[in-house]
């Protein structure tokens, strides 16, 4: 797996400890004309690549898909400055048309499936590799 | 263009979590730093040192987005796009022990020199606590 094992390296136990945690992952991204778009989001860490779900028509996939970049800021709210940001590559982008992953990421956070899909909503999950952390308070 | 907050937006910035801002490396990549903040007289007001890599970078490009969210509800939260106005030296700490009552209630512990004020005017807000169209 290209890049997979080393990647997980760069993560030292503190970081895989707070990243083990349900708390949100902020992620950034880029649009079009440079602007910088920060989004909520939820995520899960395994087997070295962070696992994040969202639907076609949002603007933060869409811009990784471009872009291919993208940041991820972990924080946990009972302590916000014990943080840590990675920056990672877009490794893959997978169909999820029956809500399976993004029902299991759902009941990580809320103990429940995921709501409802709307009329034509398509859910897409981000396989993101992990490039290099870069910002790290814990 | 500066836009106004709705008062929904306003008392949501009057509540008490940091702010976690974007910033844009020179490589193009995006930083993300978690800092305090207030809202006071239509800006938003952060401070920081000139050596932050966060500052270096709003000096070439002062463009930032702001994520305000409830720590206690992930659903309730708001992203600010805005634009670095204006810096000026906080002499001797004033700002940042302001900040510091705001958020922990007591005298800014660090040390209080080489301290800066950053104004940043909002242009663009997007997320839940003004509904998601906005």
């Amino acid at each position: 797996m290209a890049g997979g094992a080393d990647a997980v390296a760069t993560l030292n136990p503190a970081v895989r400890a707070l990243v083990g945690q349900p708390i949100l992952t902020v992620v950034g991204t880029k649009r079009g004309d440079g602007s910088l778009q920060l989004n909520p989001a939820w995520f899960e860490f395994a087997d070295g690549y962070f696992w994040l779900n969202s639907n076609r028509w949002r603007t933060w996939p869409k811009n990784v898909q471009r872009d291919g970049d993208i940041t991820l800021a972990f924080i946990d709210a009972s302590e916000p400055f014990r943080w840590a940001s990675i920056r990672g590559r877009l490794a893959d982008v997978i169909p999820d048309p029956n809500h399976e992953f993004i029902d299991g990421l759902a009941r990580r956070y809320t103990g429940r499936a995921f709501r409802e899909l709307r009329p034509g909503e398509e859910r897409i999950t981000l396989k993101i590799e992990p490039v290099s952390v870069t910002g790290e308070m814990i | 263009m500066a836009v106004e907050l709705s008062p929904k937006m306003q008392e949501f910035t009057q509540e008490v979590y940091p702010a976690i801002i974007g910033t844009n490396r020179k490589d193009g990549s995006v930083q993300i730093n978690p800092v305090w903040f207030e809202f006071q007289d239509g800006s938003f007001w952060i401070n920081g040192g000139t050596n932050r890599g966060w500052f270096k970078h709003l000096q070439r490009d002062p463009r930032i987005t702001l994520l305000l969210i409830d720590p206690k509800n992930m659903f309730r939260w708001a992203q600010v796009q805005g634009r670095m106005v204006d810096w000026a030296e906080d002499p001797g700490g004033e700002h940042i022990n302001h900040l510091s009552h705001r958020y922990t209630g007591r005298d800014y512990q660090n040390p209080r020199t080489g301290r800066i004020k950053i104004q940043i005017q909002p242009e663009r807000i997007k997320g839940s606590i003004d509904g998601w169209g906005r």
